[in-house]
Order: C-alpha cells, then sequence, then structure tokens
C-alpha cells in the first residue's frame, strides 16, 4: 500500500483498539493458492500497443472508412452501367465536364466511362467484388493452411508426403492451374475464389509448418510432452500464442497479395467477368494513353493502391503488437 | 556432394515430369475441347458432317487424339501392298449410307471397322446429309472415321521419348545417294577458302552438323535437337524451344554464294539448311541455288530471340538489383530507425502492397513524361527503349532485397558473436562488413541462381506494358489460344529452370558457406 496516511487520519486511528483496526479473515486453501499478479489480457495489451502509435489510427480509421464506404455506397447509390450507354455526349468525360452536364453531385467528381456511366460509382462496385474476394480467399487459404501447416509440422510422415506435394505443386504455372480453372467453369466470383485457394494454401501450410518446426522441439515443449501433455494442447496453448504474431503478420501480406493477384489476372485477360478493379483497369488500359480520359484508368488504380496500403500497414502494425515482447 | 547432387537432380527431374503429367490431365482432360473452335472461322464456316469431321481433325492436331478416316486406311493397306490400285479405286469411296455401299466397298468398311475397334478405337460412320432427293446439302458428304483419345501413359512416355532428336545418317528415308559425314576445314559457305571447320551431312536431317559463324557462341551444332513440344496456333508448327530462341525482327541480307555458284544478297542462313524431299523438282528458285534438297533454311533477322530480349532486359535488371538493393538494405540495418531507414519502409510498403500493374504503369507515365520511348520497338537501335522496362523489373526486386537483407542483418545484429566482437574493440565498420554481412548475405545468395535464370523466363507484365517481345507473354498467349503444345512445352521448361535454380541456389550457398555441407559425411 503506497497510500500516505495524513495527519488527521493518524490521529483518528491512534485512539483505536485491535479490535477496531483489524478483522478477522478464516484462512482458505485456495485463495492461499493465488498469485497476485497484474492483471494481463492479451488482446488488451495487443490493442494498448497497436494504439500507442498515432498513424495506426490515422491509418486504421482510412481503413475502416474505405471498407464501410465500399459496402454501404454501392447498396445505396443503384449503379448502373448501362443507363447512359445511348447517350453518345455522356462518354468519357472529365470530372468537370461530367458535372457541368449531370450536375454536382458525388457520382460525376471523377467524370464518366466508356459507356458513360459514373467513374465513381464503378471503382466503388469494383472495390466491393475485389475486397470481398481477397477477404473470402484469406479466410479459406488461411484457415486451411494454418490447420494443415500445424499438422504438417507436427507429423513426421505427413512430412515427408506434403514435402513432395510441395515441390511439385509448387512447379505448376499458377497462371495456368487458374486459367484452365476459368476455363473449365465459367470465370464467376465462386470460379475465382476455388481457383485461387485450391493451391493457395499449400505456401500458407509450408510456411506455418517450418515456424511448427523452430518452436516444436524448444525446451519448454518437450518438457511439456514429458509430463503427458496431450499434442493437442501443446499445439492450442504452448505454439499458437507464439504463432499469432506471424500468422498476423502472415495475413497483413496475404489480403493485399489477393486483390493485387486479382487485378494482374484481370490484367492478362483472365480475371472476372464482373466488373472488379482489376478488371476496370484492364478495360481502361487504352484510356491511359488518351489524353483527357485518365480519370477512367487512375481512379481504380489509386483506389487499390490505397485499399491495398491500407490493409497491409494495418496487418504490419498489428502483426508487431500482437508479439507479447513488445507489450512491455 | 556428388552422389547427393545426383540424387538431388534426379528427384527434381522426377517432380518436373509429375508436373507435366499435371499439365497434360489439366488441359487434355479437364478443360472443355470444343473452347478451341471458339475463335476458330474456318470452323464457323462449315456445316453438317464436314463441321464434325473438321472438329475431330482439329483435335488430332492439338494432340487430343489420333483420328483416322476410311480413306486414310485404304491407302495405307495400298501403301503395304496388300490391296492393288484397281481395288483401291474401287473401294475408296463409300456410299451415302451404308445401305448404298457396293459388296466389295462394305467388305472393307467392315474391316476398317474391325481393325480399329479391335485397337480401342470408336468407329463412326456419318450418313450423307441430302437437301433434297438427289442433292447433298453443303459439307453434307458422307464421312466414315475412327478415332481414339490418347491415354495419359503414352502421351507423357511419347513427349519424353520425343524431347531429344540425335541427328544421324539414317535420318532421310529417300535416296539422297552415298550416305555419310564430311569433315572440311573449309566451310563451302565461305567459298571454300577461308578457314572455317565444319561437319557436313548426307543423309541426315540438318545438313551442317557443326559449323562455326560470327554469330555467339560462333561454334555451333545441329547434331541434338530439342523438341519441347508443336505448336499450332501461337507459332505455327513451330517447336517451342525454337520459338523461344530463334531470332526475330527485319531480315539482315548479305552476299552469299549458293551450293550451285549463284551469288546473291539474301538473309538466307545456309548452315541451316534442313532435308525437303523433292523441292528442287517442284521449284525453279530451289534448284537454281542448291545443288541438293536440303533446301529449307531459316533467315537470319536482326533481333534477338523472344527469351534473348527478355534475358537481355531481366540480367541487367537483376544486375542493377543487386547493386543498389545490397548497400541499401546494409545502410537500412545500419541506421535503424533513422531517417533512412524510414524512408526505405515506405518505399517497400509501396512496392509490396500497390498492386504491381499500378506502378508499372506509373513508371511508364513518369518515363514518358520524361521524354523515355514507352513501346519497344524491334527495327529501333536505340538503347532507350531498354531503360523503362530494365526500371520497372528491377524497382521491385530492389524493394524486395532491401527488405530481406534489412530483415537478416537485424536478427544478426542481436547475435552473442556480434556484441562479443563489439566487447573485443571493433569498429562498427568492421562489426558490419566482416561478421554480420557475411552471415546475412547467405539466404540472399541462396537466391541469386533463381533471379538469374528468371530472367529467361521473361515478365509478364513489364513485356506486355511495354510491347516487348520477349518469352513471359508466351504462356498466358498460349493459354489464350488454347496452344497444347505450347503450354506444356513451357512448363515443362519453367519446372526445369526452377529446380535447377533451386539446386544450384543450395550449391551456392554450401560454397559461400562452409557450415553448410551437403555430404552425408558431415552430418
Amino acid at each position: 500500500m503506497n497510500t500516505t496516511l495524513s495527519a488527521d487520519d493518524l490521529a483518528r486511528i491512534e485512539g483505536m483498539s485491535d479490535a477496531e483496526l483489524f478483522s478477522h479473515i478464516s484462512h482458505d486453501d485456495l485463495e492461499s493458492e493465488k498469485i497476485t499478479a497484474p492483471r494481463y489480457s492479451y488482446w488488451r495489451s495487443v490493442f494498448r500497443v497497436f494504439f500507442r502509435k498515432k498513424i495506426n489510427i490515422i491509418i486504421l480509421a482510412i481503413l475502416l472508412f474505405v471498407i464501410l464506404f465500399t459496402y454501404i455506397y454501392p447498396a445505396v447509390s443503384h449503379y448502373d452501367r448501362f443507363a447512359n450507354l445511348m447517350d453518345a455526349s455522356a462518354k468519357h468525360l472529365g470530372p468537370t465536364k461530367a458535372m457541368e452536364k449531370f450536375g454536382a453531385n458525388i457520382h460525376w467528381i471523377l467524370g464518366s466511362g466508356a459507356s458513360g456511366q459514373s467513374t465513381f460509382d464503378a471503382i466503388w462496385n469494383g472495390a466491393r467484388i475485389s475486397i470481398s474476394l481477397a477477404l473470402v480467399c484469406a479466410a479459406i487459404n488461411m484457415t486451411l493452411g494454418v490447420l494443415i501447416g500445424a499438422v504438417w509440422g507436427f507429423s513426421k510422415k505427413v512430412d515427408m508426403v506434403m514435402t513432395e506435394v510441395y515441390n511439385i505443386v509448387g512447379n505448376v504455372p499458377y497462371i495456368l492451374l487458374i486459367s484452365v480453372l476459368v476455363l473449365i467453369f465459367s470465370p464467376s466470383f465462386w470460379t475465382m475464389v476455388f481457383a485461387l485457394t485450391v493451391t493457395g494454401w499449400i505456401a500458407i501450410a509450408y510456411f506455418i509448418r517450418t515456424q511448427v518446426i523452430i518452436i516444436r522441439d524448444r525446451d519448454y515443449n518437450l518438457v511439456s510432452r514429458c509430463l503427458g501433455t496431450p499434442i493437442t494442447r501443446i499445439a492450442t496453448k504452448n505454439i499458437l500464442p507464439f504463432m499469432t504474431s506471424v500468422i498476423v503478420t502472415y495475413i497483413a501480406v496475404e489480403i493485399p497479395s489477393y486483390i493485387s493477384y486479382e487485378v494482374f489476372l484481370a490484367y492478362i485477360g483472365m480475371g472476372l467477368s464482373d466488373m472488379s478493379l482489376g478488371r476496370l483497369i484492364y478495360e481502361a488500359e487504352s484510356a491511359m494513353v488518351t489524353p483527357g480520359w485518365g480519370f477512367e484508368f487512375w481512379s481504380p488504380v489509386v483506389l487499390a493502391s490505397i485499399i491495398t496500403v491500407a490493409l497491409y500497414v494495418t496487418g504490419q502494425n498489428l502483426g508487431d503488437a500482437s508479439d507479447p515482447r513488445t507489450h512491455m | 556432394m556428388t552422389k547427393y547432387l545426383i540424387r538431388r537432380i534426379l528427384h527434381g527431374l522426377v517432380s518436373v515430369f509429375i508436373v507435366v503429367g499435371i499439365v497434360m490431365i489439366m488441359i487434355y482432360s479437364l478443360m472443355n475441347r470444343d473452347l478451341i473452335f471458339a475463335a476458330d472461322n474456318v470452323y464457323r464456316n462449315l456445316g453438317n458432317n464436314q463441321k464434325t469431321v473438321y472438329k475431330y481433325r482439329m483435335w488430332q492436331e492439338f494432340g487430343y487424339m489420333t483420328y483416322v478416316t476410311y480413306a486414310d486406311y485404304i491407302n495405307m493397306l495400298y501403301n503395304n501392298g496388300e490391296i492393288d490400285d484397281a481395288t483401291r479405286s474401287s473401294v475408296i469411296s463409300i456410299g451415302r449410307t451404308s445401305e448404298n455401299d457396293s459388296p466389295e466397298t462394305a467388305e472393307y468398311v467392315a474391316k476398317f471397322r474391325e481393325y480399329y475397334e479391335s485397337q480401342g478405337y470408336a468407329v463412326q460412320r456419318l450418313n450423307a446429309i441430302m437437301a433434297s432427293a438427289r442433292k447433298v446439302a453443303t459439307g453434307g458428304q458422307q464421312q466414315y472415321f475412327a478415332y481414339k483419345d490418347k491415354p495419359l501413359y503414352t502421351r507423357l512416355v511419347n513427349y519424353v521419348t520425343g524431347l531429344f532428336t540425335v541427328d544421324n545418317i539414317h535420318a532421310v528415308k529417300e535416296d539422297v545417294g552415298e550416305r555419310g559425314l564430311t569433315f572440311t576445314l573449309h566451310d563451302p559457305v565461305y567459298g571454300g577458302k577461308t578457314f572455317a571447320p565444319a561437319i557436313i551431312g548426307n543423309g541426315t536431317t540438318h545438313k551442317y552438323l557443326f559449323y562455326v559463324d560470327r554469330t555467339f557462341p560462333y561454334v555451333h551444332q545441329n547434331l541434338l535437337t530439342i523438341n519441347l513440344g508443336k505448336s499450332y496456333t501461337v507459332n505455327a508448327g513451330v517447336d517451342v524451344f525454337t520459338t523461344m530462341t530463334r531470332a526475330q525482327g527485319s531480315y539482315t541480307p548479305s552476299v552469299i554464294t549458293y551450293p550451285s555458284g549463284l551469288t546473291e544478297s539474301s538473309a538466307d542462313d545456309l548452315h541451316s539448311a534442313v532435308y525437303v524431299p523433292g523441292s528442287r523438282e517442284t521449284s525453279r528458285v530451289l534448284s537454281d541455288r542448291y545443288t541438293d534438297d536440303y533446301t529449307s533454311v531459316q533467315t537470319i533477322k536482326a533481333g534477338f530471340s523472344k527469351m534473348g530480349y527478355s534475358f537481355v532486359i531481366g540480367i541487367i535488371a537483376v544486375f542493377l538489383a543487386y547493386l543498389l538493393g545490397v548497400p541499401l538494405g546494409i545502410a537500412m540495418a545500419r541506421h535503424k530507425d533513422k531517417l533512412i531507414d524510414k524512408l526505405g519502409t515506405i518505399y517497400i510498403v509501396f512496392i509490396i502492397a500497390v498492386p504491381s500493374l499500378a506502378y508499372i504503369f506509373l513508371f511508364k507515365a513518369i518515363g514518358g513524361r520524361l521524354g523515355l520511348p514507352t513501346t519497344f520497338d524491334m527495327e529501333s537501335t536505340g538503347k532507350l527503349m531498354y531503360v523503362l522496362p530494365i526500371v520497372s523489373l528491377a524497382l521491385p526486386s530492389i524493394g524486395n532485397l532491401m527488405k530481406w537483407l534489412r530483415r537478416y542483418m537485424i536478427d544478426q545484429m542481436n547475435a552473442d558473436y556480434v556484441k562479443f566482437a563489439r566487447s573485443g574493440g571493433l569498429s562498427e565498420g568492421e562489426i558490419f562488413s566482416r561478421h554480420i554481412l557475411k552471415n546475412a548475405a547467405i539466404p540472399i545468395i541462396h537466391g541469386i541462381p533463381a533471379s538469374v535464370l528468371g530472367a529467361l523466363v521473361g515478365a509478364i507484365i513489364t513485356e506486355r506494358v511495354y510491347v516487348i517481345p520477349g518469352a513471359g507473354n508466351l504462356l498466358t498467349i498460349a493459354i489464350n489460344s488454347y496452344d497444347n503444345g505450347v503450354i506444356v512445352g513451357v512448363t515443362l521448361f519453367y519446372a526445369l529452370l526452377s529446380v535447377t535454380a533451386v539446386i544450384l541456389g543450395d550449391v551456392l550457398m554450401s560454397m559461400v558457406d562452409p557450415r553448410i555441407s551437403f555430404s552425408s559425411k558431415a552430418r
């Protein structure tokens, strides 16, 4: 107790008897075993460290805003790509001209595109598809990758088989695999998810396997195993906490990489049939070199970059914060 | 070490062929084979039975199946001497329906069915489609043929055994006079007076088996030919390996003397002469120039090959990346949390997070503003057009190198040996260059063969954006035009390169780091 007693308090206490000052507490075996320590909550500490940096708050705010806007705006804006298709004077307009024509509202602040559609509406619709694709793929790949990677790291038999599988699958050109799958099925959203996840998890699983092997044979785990801790408990209680920061860091790279990959695939003509960000860039490529049409091309590029950078930086810093060694 | 390497190489080869097998299953069995007709105008204009037959014929060309028509079968019997010319001409055409066949024809029709069904073929007869009672509809002629899908096993075995062809003096079946090899010190292509050793064959597919010329690597051979798979749409009839390695661009004519003594200005490369049976009889141009039937020649072209362009750009970019990335990474680690580290981190985040397409376009736009050429032109001799592709390829690799070198060096900085060196009184400069860098560079060195060999493969986006005639786009073009031969060939090439790169990386790593040893003794 470090509360200092004032002179008044001392004067008050002085006249009291022991019975008035102390009360008797019965002995409790259970209570006496408890070790008092400052309360420590892992996730609370993670967020405390994360929010300590002002830049993180700003980037997280941007990210949240972008994501919320991506999902809310297309739902309320009723975007119709072909609404102005017949109006020849509505096509390829710069922001000022578009706003002169259609009136100054939010739809036209980035001008209009090849079929007279609003570029602003188009990029947010595209972003919704791209972000959804990235989140779904990341969720599936990370879950499969972490689970399989954990088993792969623990079992020597699985290791032998899986390492061979990894060596072989790693050599099949990824573009080939995706394009064949896209050709077999139609280039729809779920085909793309399937194509990106059918072998996508294996790299993550390999990464997790290496991490598991590094931690698996540390002394405390050997001791734990000697004391008879079941392997599932070792995996979830001894190893998983160590891996949290690694996994979070990996997710930080993974989610933006799916957006980049989707853009890449669309650019080489193997992407989605929906107007995702990648497809918008692909279709507006000729607009880049045409003077006055620049907004059509650069808007999806800039939005894709903002989303990926915000996701990446947030993820990296969250990864740093989830390392318990930074919690001091 | 040697034993270990041999095992690694064999292991690698096995996985390469498994990869080729998987790719074959994917493109030949999983993919819808009607897709190859999506952009085929010939197919669109055909109708009725002709369309069906065209479909099977194209499937055979694309390597899906073997396809034999009834006429092929009758001609085969004739060539084998089983039937005479009279029988051939009387049975070769079948009736509009099977009831209309003459008894003799019906016998051979039945034989055809029996012969091919016993070999597992499916035999199909299409009756004539009539426009009116007497007139056959357009493309509605009767057809009779057998077809069989190639099983994966035979396909793979045929592919692997056909990978290399060694030229020999019995390669040409026709009568070419005395077969044999001649060694000469004075190559007739150079007038027969200058010293230029060559081995000339008669009866071989190629006329020149070994020869010397003025282009790198000066000594050339035609004895061993690599066949990665024939292309059908990308570069019709030409092997993938040739597609990748043959020079492109405009012809470079020079004054040459043909074997007949005719001298004229031409881009023909007489060293590439290949036997074409009976070619001189049918062409006056050829009979004027050549004294034998080795008449099919390549032309000398000014540009590099596909792989050449990719490699020139790629290798300069790799060189530039290591030249800049390594010192920058070291600087970032040495001045951790200082300004240079922060700027470097921003750059790395930019490179990793922003889609590569976006920053390549950004570089293109900036370069265009600066007045650099943004599209590649094979005919131009200027070197400036190489600048933007090289920069676009180098900048991401620089970011990547910086990231990893910084990471490895910072990890090493906390190691005990560094603390010991510091307590021993070594200066920071010495510690960094002598101790930390040596250890941190090992994983970086491991990646060098991969990046050098990777330059051969080319870059998809960069080459597309700057219109470079390189090898990077070959796979995507092949996929888009369903060119199965090219897909398989390119896959094999990629897989071989990546396996080689990993093995070379391990060897290089064990050379620079004496602690790493692959021989079983040290373990």
